[in-house]
């Protein structure tokens, strides 16, 4: 059908499309293509430097692989601990902020802020120099290991990250909901608990996953005061392997390669649910 | 809820404050394990083997030690950072890693006396030079890295033309390029770099090492009785050449320091 015969009224109506202020650089499923294209290349180029008796990059990544992954698999479990840790922590330190006793709201807001701006590896290494690796508790020694440090060293920043997220969203819920909770003889506890947060649940997950990301990410850091996570195996493989310059963008090319494997898909995820969950007006 | 996590913090500090207690040996037989702090990024003294286990000479040494003590062994992978505050924390009870004699860490930690190994300066040579002795430099060209202490002590006393590179890489690549007759560097750095099939071929470390910097094990302060047991073990090592025979184990060429103190106190 022509549609200059048209009627104009059938036409359906034009919509600008609304277009972000700078351009939106957007990761696929191809970048991580690329990337690990990248490696490969890399690699084959090393194979060609090195002699025939050297094991080629890729072998050497086999051979250590089991070795890497139990690392990776400890940045996850870091990343989930705190993610929790500081989730919960977070929470009540969110509610605290919308608190109608002004001393809390106060202090909720000191303890937020001073979290949310100090830069996580000094977060990190105040958690691990400053925690005794044991201590002792009625008698019994309770030992306190360099991954539980790290953990409550992630779990600060994502405390104070949470509760800016938990403020914003009760905050971003319409007064009429608190006032018609009202008229029908809530308390405010009631309020909070069975009207509010359900509602301000799906409002929170997305910055929250994104958070979550990079906290995952931010994990690497823990490398840095010693404790053996990925990185920290990575560099010592790399110097177990003779600390071949040409190993160097491989092995830290296959740790990239994990990181982006496991939050590439969170990252598509919480692009669609807060696509989903936009609030409509 | 914040309060309660900052009181529970502080009483955490109390108490992890009165948990350092004082005698190390008392606590190393009570729960039947020494744990030593050793490096995993420096082979062949400290690394990792594709089962994730910490193996090496130092490793080796550690186990030595729990072994004479009776007890298990747990080897903590340290960084040069950290070390020194795992010892003073108590959260190692021995440190073997790699750490050079210098006088502000004595002032910190015990060093055991005399020093268990020693590093030196040494030249990674190219087998073609022909190189039989320092003299033998004689105005050659000899790659090194910028900034390292003993370049201008060697090029005065050995007449050699330093030809310095930034890092490690760049002057082991004009090695290989045959812009220079050897690399002026660690001695322990070369040792490493002779257990690649890469550098073997070719290159040897033919010298004598110059200018020793001993390494130091080390005790935390106090430990008086740690620190005896291992004056007494470092002394064992040296009378029956077991440093020497780890250095061969994990294929090394044994430095003249650990043959030197293995001659002198063979006999005693």
């Amino acid at each position: 059908m022509n549609p200059a015969k048209t009627l104009p009224v059938l036409l359906s109506p034009r919509v600008e499309r609304l277009h972000p202020p700078f351009p939106v650089f957007r990761l696929r499923a191809w970048h991580g293509l690329a990337v690990a294209a990248i490696v490969v290349v890399a690699s084959g180029a090393a194979v060609a430097q090195g002699g025939p008796t050297q094991l080629s990059p890729i072998g050497v990544i086999m051979k250590w692989m089991p070795l890497l992954l139990s690392g990776f698999v400890f940045n996850i479990a870091i990343s989930l601990m705190a993610m929790t840790l500081g989730t919960v922590v977070g929470l009540a330190l969110g509610l605290m902020a919308v608190s109608e006793t002004m001393p809390v709201r106060k202090v909720s807001w000191a303890v937020t802020q001073f979290f949310r701006n100090s830069p996580w590896l000094v977060l990190l290494f105040f958690a691990m120099f400053l925690v005794p690796y044991e201590f002792r508790l009625l008698g019994v020694t309770v030992p306190f290991p360099d991954w539980i440090k790290a953990v409550i060293g992630f779990s600060l920043p994502v405390m104070a990250n949470v509760s800016e997220i938990v403020r914003g969203a009760i905050r971003s819920i319409p007064d009429g909901q608190w006032e018609s909770a009202e008229a029908l003889a809530f308390s405010r506890r009631q309020t909070m608990w069975m009207i509010i947060l359900p509602q301000c649940l799906r409002r929170m997950l997305p910055p929250w996953m994104n958070l979550y990301s990079l906290v995952t990410m931010a994990t690497v850091l823990a490398s840095v005061v010693g404790v053996s996570e990925m990185l920290t195996l990575t560099s010592q493989v790399h110097a177990a392997e003779g600390g071949r310059p040409e190993l160097l963008a491989p092995l830290y090319g296959f740790a990239l390669l994990c990181f982006f494997v496991y939050c590439y898909p969170i990252d598509r995820l919480t692009r669609r649910l807060e696509h989903r969950f936009q609030v409509r007006l | 809820m914040i309060r309660t996590t900052l009181v529970a913090f502080g009483a955490m500090l109390a108490l992890g404050a009165v948990s350092a207690s004082a005698d190390v040996m008392q606590d190393v037989k009570n729960r039947g394990k020494l744990v030593v702090g050793v490096k995993a990024d420096y082979k062949p003294f400290g690394f990792r083997d594709p089962s994730g286990a910490v193996v090496g000479i130092e490793p080796d040494l550690a186990a030595d030690v729990a072994e004479r003590l009776g007890v298990e062994l747990e080897l903590v992978p340290v960084i040069s950072a950290n070390r020194i505050e795992f010892l003073q924390q108590g959260k190692i009870d021995l440190l073997i890693a790699t750490m050079s004699d210098k006088p502000e860490r004595r002032a910190v930690v015990q060093a055991i006396d005399p020093p268990y190994y020693s590093d030196s300066v040494n030249i990674l040579a190219a087998k073609k030079a022909n190189l039989t002795s320092w003299e033998d430099l004689n105005g050659a060209p000899l790659c090194a890295t910028t900034g390292a202490w003993y370049d201008k002590d060697v090029a005065q006393q050995y007449v050699a033309q330093i030809v310095a590179f930034d890092g490690s890489e760049k002057p082991l690549f004009a090695l290989q390029q045959g812009q220079c007759v050897g690399y002026l560097y660690d001695q322990t750095f070369i040792q490493g770099k002779l257990l690649e099939d890469q550098w073997k071929a070719d290159f040897a470390m033919p010298l004598e090492g110059v200018m020793e910097a001993p390494w130091i094990i080390a005790v935390a302060q106090g430990e008086d009785e740690m620190k005896t047991f291992m004056e007494e073990t470092t002394m064992e090592w040296m009378k029956d050449g077991t440093i020497i025979e780890l250095e061969e184990k994990w294929g090394i060429e044994p430095t003249a320091y650990s043959k030197r103190m293995h001659e002198e106190h063979k006999g005693s």
